[in-house]
């Protein structure tokens, strides 16, 4: 392989790596959700905690929002949708992203 | 309760900054769906193409501030509380360009006051991750919302304040940049206004691109750049162009 070659292959690698972190970002800031006029993230720690505390006590639950104030959540089942709801919208957006960065890596 | 976006645009010899309010504003419409009010002059209203739907206030833009020597219009912001006609506001800086519908869920949040602390650098140089020497942290003016009451009444007359001994407060904060700068006005009136602990945040960094980075292509979905000899582009996701060129693109 000659040096140019391996000079635009190094070039395409920079651009993926950029477009893929920006495609993270992206994917951060879709996971902002505002439920019961607070700041959530429909991250994998917020789904595991509102499920595992739906499961484990009766409803009101109480949690903390992003700029750690206490909410009540006095429809867990109903919270916990919205942010699974967010979240794989989010993620499989970003799935079908990485599907493109393959492509231009190919 | 209304709820609707507040735009400052205010052309200058150098710039026609209405020309980047005419993207921001059908941005906003197509993906906030808020109503808009646009504080400017008459100077740069008779340049603004017809818009549709918006509001205008019309003010005299204090001069003075300057960047890179040339005139820059963007002390009014302290205004905001006064000029917007909303109960819930979301200011936003014209070059903020909205791709997504993601700032319009923070006009529904029960809290006074929210902006953001962070950036993201689109080129992936992490330009904005400078070693801070001030002692507060900064906030990013670009995008903040604010529900009228006494807390936000109150952070806005802090940021007067500020603005009145501006120098003073650069010195006791070891802030550098001796220019007027929103960010940190809004950053020192935070700061003092909230007992110099805390305030609430947006859990959200600002898409940025760095002034050197020229916009190639623009639509409706999102934006093409180039920095030196690289062409990026993004989709579907909010950016902030801090080069002023896009007004042409």
């Amino acid at each position: 392989m000659d040096i140019g070659e391996l000079k635009k292959q190094s070039d395409i690698s920079y651009d993926i790596a950029v477009a893929k972190r920006n495609a993270l970002e992206k994917t951060h800031a879709r996971l902002v959700v505002v439920y019961n006029e607070h700041i959530f993230r429909a991250d994998v720690e917020t789904i595991n905690l509102v499920k595992t505390l739906s499961e484990a006590l009766t409803s009101p639950l109480y949690v903390l929002d992003t700029n750690n104030n206490p909410v009540e959540i006095s429809e867990p089942k109903e919270f916990l949708k919205k942010l699974i709801e967010r979240n794989q919208e989010a993620i499989s957006s970003y799935h079908q992203m990485s599907k493109t960065f393959e492509k231009r890596g190919d | 309760m209304t709820k609707g976006v507040l735009l400052f645009c205010f052309d200058t010899p150098d710039f026609q900054y209405h020309k980047i309010l005419e993207k921001c504003v059908a941005l906003i419409k197509k993906n906030l769906r808020l109503q808009i009010t646009v504080v400017t002059d008459f100077e740069t209203f008779k340049n603004i193409k017809p818009l549709g739907f918006v509001h205008y206030k019309f003010i005299e833009p204090e001069l003075g501030n300057k960047k890179h020597g040339l005139e820059w219009r963007n002390v009014d912001r302290h205004m905001a509380y006064e000029l917007s006609p909303y109960d819930t506001t979301l200011v936003m800086d014209i070059d903020y360009f909205p791709f997504t519908d993601n700032l319009s869920q923070f006009l529904d949040t029960g809290y006074d006051f929210l902006i953001s602390k962070d950036a993201h650098d689109l080129t992936n140089r992490n330009s904005f991750d400078t070693k801070r020497s001030s002692m507060i942290d900064m906030v990013w003016a670009t995008v903040f919302v604010f529900k009228k009451g006494k807390k936000a009444k109150r952070i806005f007359n802090m940021v007067k304040y500020v603005k009145d001994y501006y120098a003073y407060f650069l010195d006791l904060y070891r802030i550098r940049d001796r220019r007027f700068r929103n960010d940190y006005a809004f950053a020192i009136a935070l700061e003092q206004a909230n007992g110099m602990i805390t305030y609430d945040t947006m859990p959200m960094k600002l898409p940025t691109l760095p002034p050197d980075c020229r916009v190639l292509q623009m639509d409706e979905q999102g934006l093409a750049w180039q920095y030196n000899d690289q062409v990026n582009y993004t989709r579907e996701q909010d950016v902030h162009v801090l080069n002023k060129e896009v007004a042409n693109v």
